[in-house]
């Protein structure tokens, strides 16, 4: 059985992860796709604007709550969908938010918290937070239960394996001993300011406001003051969605392109996955050269007297060249992937060719969902 | 313009979409730079350690290292960039050293966003105003830096602008100023983008040269387009390739030959004459990969155009190498590719 379907048979969230730029996206919309055509309510939850992908699927713009593909995109492409096709985007801010007024002890806390300067930092830089959001978004609507899958691409990371840790990353963050001890100054604890009896730490802490100011300290202060006793909350939560993500309930599709770098980050992944205990589903590999067979073996001798020749027979030079010089990239793409196939056996993979048109549209990503599935709907 | 010309600016961001090849150009430039007897550092940014892997080098630390003849490689660590920074300004190596070993600066990056792009610009200022923490490194003619992905690059390249605002006076107001004064000079800094021909980085890169220019008061200075298919075929040739594809020849009034006896006889024939067998899997073969090509380089002709439409400056063409594991031989190739297009401009 090809391992696309299977696991979108057996599975409720498919979590699709790989390096930047090799198709997560549109392979995790293919899936959703595939899927609502056989008849599940699946939604995709994208991680990026992906403007693109939602003006194929006929929407406006991606909210940070489902909206459903119209039925009429799918019987514009001759296809019946027996199920229906939700697609939504992160919305970071919102869903932190949300964190936030889950587990504060009050709403007078809640919205202390989130109207905190540094809190509204954290959303656009904090490395991590995109992706613990993610996460967060993926359990809330898995909890939910309105969906019988889950599509998720993985934030475009520098590294396809930081989301994994991320939940951990925020937590440690947010409870960081050091980071306690350097806002003690700043902390209204027990009234009056503590003093620093440490001199290194007090010069640096003159350098460092000097540089950012005294305010950002105090917003910083502030901000961990008021996240005092919620620490609990977001560890049971990031025990909680880990829980989800190693349960038989989830797949990973890791994604990737022959190309050398994309292939070592998903080897990297498949041994995390490993690692981790994360249940592996598939690996897709996106944007393969066609194979059309041997390399054909022609002597320079006989390539120069083709040129030497009429018409036809320079022609022949050409498509003889240009045969060779793909069957070139074929063979490297080939070796690339190699290594992949010590580390995901290969009937666990899936490759979408090259197409020679794009999938820009819906019929373009419904190709692509053939391909991933194996069907021949679209030929 | 003169290769020379191009290279006038000392500060080269070579900076787009992640997996467009960004990292290949900021080391095709660095070449090209040091092929015309300019010492070059070539800096990394966010740690990716492809940059060493390309030159066959061992990874990067902050004190540049020579990784081919006249290219120095090294990687701007926001940390290592705040310890020296203090040991300048301030003679704190020592402690600053223990902080980096916490997520110390993680923290106040977070409470002032912008702080750890601002180390980094300001490591690229030290580079080009020659200045050294005394490591005994060269005098670099030329800053190549492979920078953070396109979404990235909007704050890190305004993070300076952010800190002046925020600041009325003082030591870092001014430094701050010097930074700006470095990116929005052109004599001094030019920021470079990378794509490829293709749907999703083209709009992209239009969006964020667009956003460069209004936002952050920084003009590109060109756009590489990477991975093009080289045209192969005339267009008497394409033509033919169309009818042995069809497998039909358009004899006029004289009708057509039947359908894939064509391609296999012709091509067969022209083969024989040379001495070279093909069986019609052969035939299909050529005439795939042809098909195949020229399906491609249609899409990408496309993308160029609305490329070439939507920015002002040069776009600088790159050929699709046929090779999927890129090394020095590959950046040379390149290298010969931007000198060529340079010229062309």
């Amino acid at each position: 059985m090809n391992p696309i379907a299977e696991i979108v048979a057996k599975k409720e969230v498919i979590v699709c992860a790989g390096s930047g730029g090799v198709g997560k996206t549109t392979t995790a919309a293919a899936i959703a796709l595939e899927a609502a055509i056989q008849g599940k309510k699946a939604a995709v939850l994208t991680i990026d604007p992906a403007r693109r992908l939602a003006s194929s699927l006929g929407l406006k713009e991606l909210s940070g709550e489902p909206t459903r593909v119209s039925t009429r995109k799918f019987t514009s492409a001759s296809i019946e969908a027996k199920g229906e096709l939700h697609a939504l985007m992160l919305d970071t801010k919102s869903t932190f938010d949300k964190v936030v007024m889950r587990y504060a002890p009050s709403p007078q806390q809640a919205e202390k918290i989130i109207n905190n300067r540094f809190y509204r930092n954290i959303s656009g830089t904090l490395s991590g937070t995109q992706e613990y959001m993610a996460m967060e978004k993926l359990y809330e609507l898995h909890a939910d239960g309105g969906f019988d899958l889950l599509v998720i691409d993985t934030p475009p990371t520098r590294n396809a394996l930081d989301f994994l840790d991320a939940p951990k990353r925020m937590t440690d963050f947010f409870e960081s001993r050091v980071l306690r001890w350097f806002l003690m100054p700043y902390m209204k604890a027990g009234g009056g300011v503590m003093r620093v009896a440490n001199v290194a730490a007090r010069t640096f802490l003159k350098v460092v406001k000097r540089i950012v100011g005294t305010e950002v300290l105090e917003d910083t202060a502030e901000f961990f003051g008021n996240l005092e006793g919620m620490y609990e909350g977001f560890k049971q939560r990031a025990r909680d969605v880990a829980a989800l993500l190693q349960s038989d309930s989830t797949a990973f599709v890791v994604v990737t392109s022959p190309a050398e770098d994309a292939v070592n980050e998903a080897t990297f992944f498949a041994a995390r996955l490993n690692e981790s205990r994360l249940p592996f589903g598939a690996l897709v590999v996106n944007r393969v050269h066609p194979n059309l067979g041997e390399p054909i073996d022609v002597k320079p001798r006989q390539l120069s007297k083709l040129e030497a020749g009429g018409k036809d027979a320079k022609l022949l030079a050409k498509l003889l060249d240009n045969e060779n010089a793909f069957m070139r990239v074929v063979r490297l793409e080939e070796r690339n992937l190699d290594q992949l196939a010590r580390r995901v056996p290969r009937h666990r993979w899936v490759r979408v060719p090259y197409l020679e048109r794009e999938a820009v549209d819906f019929p373009g990503l419904v190709s692509i969902s053939a391909h991933l599935f194996g069907t021949d709907r679209q030929s | 313009m003169r290769v020379d010309e191009f290279l006038e600016p000392r500060v080269l961001i070579v900076s787009g979409k992640g997996g467009v090849g960004k990292t290949t150009v900021a080391a095709a430039l660095a070449l090209v730079a040091a092929r015309r007897g300019r010492t070059v550092c070539l800096a990394e940014v966010d740690r990716k350690g492809s940059l060493p892997k390309l030159f066959d080098a061992p990874g990067l630390g902050y004190d540049p290292k020579e990784m081919s003849p006249g290219v120095w490689g090294m990687n701007i660590v926001p940390e290592a960039a705040l310890a020296e920074y203090l040991e300048v300004q301030y003679h704190m190596r020592r402690i600053s050293k223990a902080f980096s070993s916490t997520h110390f600066v993680d923290y106040i990056t977070t409470a002032a966003p912008g702080l750890k792009d601002i180390l980094v610009l300001g490591k690229i200022w030290y580079l080009e105003q020659g200045r050294d923490s005394g490591g005994g490194q060269p005098h670099f003619d030329t800053i190549v830096v492979d920078a953070p992905a396109a979404g990235h690059m909007l704050s890190f390249l305004s993070a300076p602008m952010g800190l002046s605002d925020a600041l009325q006076i003082g030591p870092v107001r001014r430094q701050s100023d010097w930074l700006i004064g470095m990116l929005r000079d052109p004599e001094r800094t030019r920021v470079h983008l990378v794509t490829l021909p293709e749907e999703m980085p083209v709009s992209e890169t239009l969006e964020t040269a667009e956003a460069l220019r209004t936002k952050v008061g920084i003009d590109t200075g060109a756009v590489f387009a990477n991975a093009v298919y080289s045209k192969l075929f005339t267009p008497a040739e394409s033509k033919r390739v169309g009818e042995l594809l069809n497998g039909r020849l358009d004899n006029g009034a004289a009708g057509t030959l039947p359908v894939k006896t064509l391609p296999t006889t012709t091509l067969m024939t022209e083969a024989k004459a040379v001495g070279l067998d093909l069986d019609s899997d052969d035939i299909d073969a050529v005439l795939g990969y042809a098909r195949f090509l020229e399906a491609r380089r249609a899409i990408q002709a496309s993308h160029l155009k609305k490329l070439k439409h939507g920015v002002a400056d040069p776009v600088i063409e790159l050929p699709f190498l046929f090779s999927a594991g890129l090394a020095l031989p590959d950046i040379e190739t390149l290298a010969d590719g931007i000198e060529t297009e340079i010229e062309e401009i």
